[in-house]
């Protein structure tokens, strides 16, 4: 009787428990759009709870973990894409079939889906090249076409599984611009939609021509880089797809999931790839095959060259185990290899300690042929950029490299809209590389630091806002930007500078912490700026509103001056002769310090005034009005007034009339005049030594 | 040695007419000093009152710089840089200019007077400008077939697998451009000095005379001038050196003597130059002496024992005798 009253009672509370569990769980995949915000700090178990289980049509997404230091997945994995490709290297053109299995997270049933055909855009009528040719470019400025800048990437066919062959169904659009002549994106309508929770398998053959290294992807003599060489699903993101055109200043957006890459290329090819490298194979035809898988990422890069020398020893103990470093060096440049592992150690060391641990078990660096492929970031695999000369004291090297590798982070993990929010990836970047490089190569040296020549990268990055301040704001899309100059000056220099000066706000430490929580927040997810801002806001407990709105969404431009100082005897009027130049210690002064507000950009400033006795003062000043003024009487004029003493703002337009000497210091422009007159009259003596 | 031997003729004429390397130098950074004249105004008006322009004093960053250039404030770059590059064309025709009289103060056996100075200057300027032109067209053309071929290498080799074939040949191929425009150096300076010292007024005699001397004798004067070349690059690099090495980034006016002391050093290469086509000149290009015979009447025996006169030979002005082959 007992029991049965135990019966009578557990059965309804099971039930009822069983239903709300379901419920929750259909919700919860309802309301979720694809990328929303993972619970991430717990991300691991949280991700294998997430891992979708074989369905009615026995399609699934592995949870395989063999390719990074987890014992569960790390992200919601979204997409599998399993790739047999081959690499003619004469041709310069990939020959391969894509099984790309989809897990539809949408919470909606899907009809359609577009695919990013990235190699399209190397083709003269494309967006890329119509806005390279007015917006300017990195690598070319695309005068005169040559075939050898041709990039292709062709559906053969496609097939749904279950639902036969569309390739008929492809249609190309051009949700941006409207291009009819752009190509980069691909859209597949579904015959029968792909209920929500379904997973769904698409099965193509194509073919891609790389174009002479452009944008970081395609060969250049003997190399090559595969980057964004396959088609690629576009991203369901807050409720509605996100496949952009590939534009002259975008990257990409993609969503993670699980990579297995067969690639064959020439036996004599040296390869370095995304991912983990299972196996190797020689085959019959004098070729070679090589087996890679990638967990948790969203982009698949190679490279292969036949000249590449690689130094593979090197490990770094992370905090989630040992990460396997390979460099693949040009033979030129192998002299500097130590110099790419110490830099690439020391970042991955770095970056653990202050946002977060690497779990991938391997990062390639490879040094490529050309600066066209250098300087780029892809899943567990970037390109440096260097060449034959590089002098220890010039940082180029080491100045990429970290770049490229906090990628990793912000894109690799924080994999943010590249194409939307460029200053989430590029310019998070760099202020953590001003962060990375201060630490590791000094503050005002971490770029150069030759025979007394000094440049930091705080300042490098501040002269690369100061000379576009004005054209764009840092949240416009990335293909809104004026031109290739306003896009680097604002995303990678301003955002930089914003973040540096909020710093000075909430405080060094908290800043760091709020990256740090930032990082294990929204790592494996695709946050939008608004995550990011509202992080450091509830990290640092602040409303940042007025900062943020002008800083990030808007464009005006901070620019404070001091005006004007004066100083004069207060019984100035007795003064018969001698003048006000004669020093009397018992004189009293009246001063005034004036200072502006010369740009729109309003924020409360320091100001340090100096006077002749020593004495100093610091002022507090909310910045609203055009002007304020402060006036003192003291026994001492006014020597010199500063504002930010503690040089906290990097985003002040101008740093020449933050301060003002009462007494001309002409030193500086002395030394200038020295090195101004060696040039010219060394260049006079030259001139004459070879013309009479 | 031969070379020596030019090398050291060339060095004593130089040595003996050292003024003539401070006036050029005091010309050098007059003029310079004049063209420099915009862009110290434009840098003590940004730098003068500004804390921020003591990180140039300290140190040099680069970024400052930058910085300041990059402002509206400091103006246009071409604004301080157009005068200076109006002011070394001066000084360049201001070389042209006073070059006949350091010539002909080589080959003087003496101090040569400001008169006779400034009358070779004069004397020669119309001479000594079409020369220029001459020259400015050879070496024109040479310099513009050399550096196209180079680049055409250059650009070939850039396709190589090989990084390092393209600056090897780039610097072998600078190395040959060297060479060459020494060559054609040599042979305009033993134009000029043969016009100016032979009084030569068709100027195409002295540029052929001169062309047949360099290259009967480059392997002579080219060593020589490669030579001088090359205290230049040591003057150079090792002024360079202690500036950088010696110099606190403070100390302004260390840093002035320094540099001015290096220019100065970098002008005697140049006048070692001249020295050595001037004595080479001299030494094998001077055109011997027409020595007219002279015959005298007969003349009736003696009445009263007569004075014999000394013949009168035709003088040129200011060429020493020939010196001894091997001087």
């Amino acid at each position: 009787m007992k029991a049965m009253r135990w019966v009578i009672v557990f059965l309804p509370v099971a039930t009822a428990c069983v239903i709300t569990i379901a419920v929750r769980e259909h919700a919860a995949h309802a309301a979720e759009p694809q990328g929303a915000v993972a619970p991430a700090v717990s991300a691991p178990g949280n991700a294998r709870a997430a891992v979708a289980r074989p369905n009615d049509n026995a399609l699934s997404i592995p949870d395989t973990t063999v390719a990074i230091n987890s014992a569960t997945p790390m992200s919601q994995r979204v997409v599998h894409y399993s790739i047999d490709a081959r690499y003619n290297a004469e041709s310069h053109t990939v020959d391969a079939s894509e099984v790309l299995t989809y897990r539809n997270l949408t919470g909606q049933a899907l009809d359609h889906f577009p695919f990013h055909l990235y190699q399209n855009a190397f083709q003269p009528n494309s967006t890329f090249v119509r806005e390279a040719k007015v917006a300017g470019n990195r690598d070319t400025s695309y005068d005169h076409w040559q075939a050898k800048e041709y990039g292709g990437e062709e559906i053969k066919s496609i097939e749904v599984v279950g639902q036969g062959d569309l390739t008929s169904q492809l249609k190309y659009i051009s949700p941006d611009d409207g291009n009819k002549d752009d190509r980069t994106v691909i859209e597949l309508p579904v015959p029968k939609p792909i209920a929500p929770g379904e997973l769904v398998q698409f099965k193509l053959v194509f073919q891609t021509k790389f174009p002479e290294t452009q944008a970081r992807s395609g060969w250049k003599k003997d190399f090559v880089l595969g980057g964004q060489w396959f088609p690629k699903v576009g991203v369901f993101w807050h409720g509605s797809w996100n496949c952009h055109q590939y534009h002259a200043m975008t990257e990409f957006f993609a969503d993670f999931g699980v990579f297995d890459v067969k690639l064959t290329v020439p036996a004599n090819e040296i390869v370095g790839a995304s991912g983990l490298r299972l196996a190797e194979a020689t085959n019959p035809d004098n070729t070679k095959t090589y087996t890679y898988r990638g967990d948790d990422i969203h982009d698949f890069a190679w490279t292969a060259s036949p000249r590449y020398k690689v130094k593979e020893d090197g490990i770094f103990q992370g905090k989630m185990g040992p990460v396997h470093m390979r460099i693949l060096m040009q033979p030129a440049h192998w002299s500097q290899v130590e110099r790419h592992e110490a830099i690439l150690k020391a970042s991955l060391e770095q970056f653990e300690s202050r946002y977060g641990p690497y779990p991938y078990k391997t990062i390639t660096l490879v040094d490529p042929e050309g600066a066209a492929a250098g300087g780029m970031e892809y899943p567990t695999f970037i390109t440096g950029g260097t060449s034959w000369f590089m002098p220890k004291g010039l940082h180029e090297p080491e100045i990429v490299i970290e770049h490229e590798f906090g990628h990793q982070y912000w894109y690799g993990m924080v994999a943010t809209n590249e194409f939307e929010d460029a200053w989430m990836d590029e310019g998070i970047n760099s202020y953590t590389e001003v962060k990375v490089l201060d630490t590791l190569l000094g503050k005002n040296t971490s770029v150069l630091d030759i025979a007394g020549g000094t440049m930091g990268e705080r300042e490098l990055q501040r002269d690369g806002y100061a000379s576009e301040a004005d054209v764009d704001p840092i949240s416009q899309k990335a293909y809104d930007f004026y031109d290739f100059g306003s896009y680097g000056g604002i995303t990678y220099g301003k955002t930089a500078s914003v973040l540096l000066t909020l710093e000075g706000i909430i405080g060094e430490d908290t800043m760091a912490r709020a990256m740090h929580v930032y990082f294990m927040k929204y790592r494996f997810t695709h946050p939008t700026q608004e995550d990011f801002l509202k992080t450091i806001e509830e990290v640092s407990g602040r409303d940042l509103h007025w900062y943020f709105n002008q800083a990030i969404y808007g464009s005006p431009v901070m620019d404070y001056k001091v005006l004007n100082i004066e100083s004069f005897p207060v019984n100035w009027y007795e003064d018969k002769k001698g003048g006000f130049g004669k020093d009397d210690k018992d004189r009293l002064y009246r001063s005034y310090v004036w200072l502006q507000r010369k740009g729109d950009f309003v924020m409360p400033v320091e100001v340090e005034i100096k006077f002749d006795n020593g004495e100093k003062v610091r002022e507090h000043w909310d910045g609203v009005s055009r002007w304020t003024k402060f006036a003192y009487e003291k026994k001492a004029k006014v020597e010199s007034a500063e504002i930010d003493p503690d040089h906290t703002v990097q985003i002040d337009r101008n740093d020449f009339n933050n301060s003002y000497l009462v007494k001309r210091n002409a030193k500086p422009a002395r030394k200038l005049e020295t090195y101004w007159m060696f040039v010219t009259q060394w260049m006079a003596q030259a001139l004459a030594w070879w013309g009479v | 040695m031969a070379e020596q031997g030019l090398l050291s003729g060339g060095w004593d004429r130089m040595a003996r007419n050292k003024r003539y390397i401070v006036w050029f130098y005091v010309l050098n950074v007059m003029l310079a000093w004049l063209g420099a004249g915009a862009f110290q105004n434009q840098a003590h008006a940004m730098l003068d009152h500004s804390a921020y322009a003591e990180k140039l004093v300290h140190g040099f960053d680069f970024s400052v710089l930058g910085e300041m250039v990059a402002k509206p404030e400091f103006g246009p770059t071409a604004a301080s840089a157009g005068p200076a590059v109006h002011f070394m064309a001066v000084f360049f025709l201001a070389t042209a200019l006073f070059l006949p009289g350091v010539l002909q103060g080589y080959a003087s056996t003496y101090r040569l007077p400001r008169e006779e100075f400034f009358r070779a200057c004069g004397r020669n300027l119309w001479r000594l400008i079409r020369l220029l032109i001459v020259a400015a067209i050879v070496i024109g053309i040479v310099a513009g077939v050399l550096f196209a071929i180079q680049g055409a290498i250059g650009k070939k080799a850039a396709e190589s697998t090989n990084e390092l074939l393209a600056p090897e040949l780039q610097f072998a191929g600078l190395a040959v451009i060297f060479l060459v425009m020494t060559g054609l150096r040599i042979w305009f300076d033993l134009a000029e000095a043969d016009v100016v010292l032979s009084d030569q007024r068709a100027v195409r005699r002295s540029v052929a005379k001169g062309f047949r001397h360099m290259s009967r004798n480059l392997p002579r004067l080219l060593t020589a001038y490669v030579v001088a070349t090359l205290l230049a690059a040591i003057i150079l690099l090792g002024g360079l050196w202690v500036w950088v090495k010696f110099v606190p980034a403070s100390r302004v006016w260390a840093a002035v003597g320094v540099s001015q002391l290096t220019l100065l050093l970098l002008l005697i290469p140049r006048f070692w130059q001249r020295g050595v086509a001037v004595s080479y000149y001299l030494r094998a290009m001077v055109e011997p002496i027409p020595v007219q015979s002279f015959s005298p009447e007969p003349v009736p025996a003696p009445v009263e024992p007569v004075v014999n006169e000394l013949p009168i030979l035709p003088v040129l002005p200011n060429i020493p005798p020939p010196e001894p082959q091997g001087a």
